[in-house]
């Protein structure tokens, strides 16, 4: 089992991409479509996220994906300067936004265009679409 | 009444190797050569351990231990998959097999190669508990504790005013308490300004926030009572020890509240089962995967109000001959990272007066927690044996 030697220089690190479940399948290709889909349980109707199978407060397993309003204030963040993953070394440091969206589910997701000084509890923000390649879009915070 | 657990087990042996970064061991060799200390200090012969439970991931299986220790009759093999909660919550677990006849002597190791093998990052996608956030989280820049952990601190910081100074003051301390143990990685001085110097991991935790990668094996043994009385050192029981989950166990993002730990849950059942409350505790190890864990724990365990925290640690309260010394042999932010197992030896040694120069005078009661896997939390509270 020979392998020949690499003559070209290691490829550029990957971004880490996710990996649908079948109960997340929807929120993603939402996501695709520059929508905001959340989950919402068609017996109570409350909202949940992330996706699974059963509701925590009526355990029905029927449910529906519905868009959602897009704005939403600051809960936390973090600004992550070691990167972890060598894909994230070029645009560390990057701030990390934990939001309370209106739609009542938290959303993490990196803040673009926003200083680390004008970082406060309660900082309105919206949600907006970034395209990493044809099949993935993922959540990305600005300045609403 | 009186809880059926309450000091019917016993740490009876207590093993750790070099703490290294670097070694050429493996994890598996790390956990047996801790374990056959851990056997030695007891006494006990290690054929006659039927209980094993070794850290997950960790490179050791239960069968590694009959194949190298030659245990005749293994009667309960189990993985605690919660993270840097596992170590204590392993107490619980083989507190209940030796107080009703299961096993006799249950042997819990760790062995990590967390420096010279495979390092967080890396590691982390084998823990079953993180698939969520490799689903969310990983693809918008968040995959480590440092980072995870991060965004709980940051509202602490914001909703209390607890400061950077007052997680430089658990760095500091603690490795004052390093530098009394012979057996740890950071072994020089450490001070407020080398913290605030260091570089930003995930803001707010410095370099000197967060725990070591380090290498190294540690083992316990727990048997029951009745039989750690006769055997080779003073008896230290378990009178109280628990686990507890926290609600969103799986994603932090979607925790209702982010400084809710397990911890919330399990430290009241332990306190009960033990019959004593945060006032009675002379010495306590804290799992300090980051400074800021220290602070939060020691609120939630009722040591001083949430909020108050950051002040709680300050003049030397903390600190050897403080009110409160904790993390008396380094922990894992200066001694080694062998996910809190290190806790337990250090809280046993303190209970057996075998300390040295790190000693908290007349030690009866302490306590030790283990958090992790995005905020499981366990306790035990240890009793030295009148």
């Amino acid at each position: 089992m020979s392998q020949a030697p690499a003559l070209t220089a290691p490829p550029a690190p990957e971004r880490p991409l996710p990996t649908p479940t079948r109960e997340s399948q929807p929120y993603w290709d939402g996501m695709r479509e520059g929508r905001f889909l959340l989950q919402y349980c068609s017996s109570c109707g409350k909202v949940r996220h992330y996706p699974r199978p059963v509701c925590p407060h009526c355990f029905s397993m029927e449910s529906e994906f519905k868009e959602a309003p897009l704005g939403g204030s600051l809960h936390s963040w973090t600004v992550c300067h070691h990167p972890f993953n060598f894909f994230f070394k070029a645009s560390a440091p990057y701030i990390v936004a934990l939001v309370d969206m209106d739609a009542g589910v938290r959303v993490n997701a990196q803040l673009h265009g926003v200083p680390e000084a004008g970082l406060k509890i309660g900082r309105r923000v919206k949600l907006g679409f970034e395209p990493v390649n044809k099949e993935v879009t993922l959540p990305v915070f600005v300045a609403e | 009444m009186v809880h059926p657990l309450r000091d019917k087990a016993a740490v009876s042996g207590i093993g750790e190797t070099a703490y290294t970064r670097g070694t050429t061991k493996s994890g598996l060799a790390l956990q047996l050569e801790a374990s056959l200390k851990a056997l030695d200090d007891a006494g006990i012969d290690p054929r006659d351990v039927d209980g094993v439970i070794p850290y997950f991931p960790g490179g050791a299986i239960a069968e590694d231990f009959i194949a190298n220790l030659g245990l005749k009759d293994l009667t309960l093999s189990a993985f605690i998959p919660m993270g840097g909660a596992t170590c204590v919550a392993a107490i619980q677990m083989a507190a209940m097999a030796v107080t009703t006849g299961v096993c006799k002597h249950v042997l819990i190791s760790v062995g990590r190669t967390g420096y010279s093998g495979s390092r967080v990052s890396t590691r982390l996608q084998q823990f079953p508990v993180f698939a969520q956030a490799a689903e969310f989280e990983a693809p918008i820049g968040m995959f480590a504790p440092a980072q995870l952990y991060a965004q709980g601190a940051r509202r602490h910081m914001e909703l209390y005013g607890t400061t950077a100074r007052q997680f430089a003051e658990v760095a500091v301390v603690t490795r004052q308490h390093a530098i009394l143990n012979g057996n740890v990685v950071m072994n020089k001085p450490l001070t407020v300004e080398d913290h605030h110097a260091s570089r930003m991991i995930s803001d707010p935790f410095r370099l000197f926030d967060c725990s070591l990668e380090s290498d190294g094996g540690a083992a316990v043994i727990i048997s029951a009572t009745d039989r750690a009385k006769d055997l080779r050192k003073p008896l230290v029981t378990i009178a109280g020890t628990a686990e507890g989950h926290p609600d969103s166990p799986a994603s932090i993002a979607q925790r209702p509240d982010l400084l809710e730990f397990g911890l919330v849950k399990s430290a009241p059942r332990a306190f009960a089962m033990a019959g004593v409350g945060p006032k009675d505790i002379d010495v306590a190890e804290i799992y300090d995967c980051f400074t800021f864990t220290v602070i939060r724990q020691l609120e939630i365990l009722g040591f001083c109000k949430t909020g108050e925290g950051g002040p709680f640690v300050m003049d030397g309260r903390i600190a050897l001959g403080g009110e409160l010394p904790i993390n008396t042999h380094g922990g894992l932010l200066s001694q080694g990272h062998v996910v809190g197992l290190n806790h337990v030896i250090e809280l046993t040694r303190q209970l057996r007066r075998e300390a040295g120069r790190a000693q908290v005078k007349d030690a009866e009661l302490g306590l030790v927690t283990g958090y992790g896997d995005m905020g499981d939390g366990s306790i035990a509270i240890l009793r030295r044996a009148a």
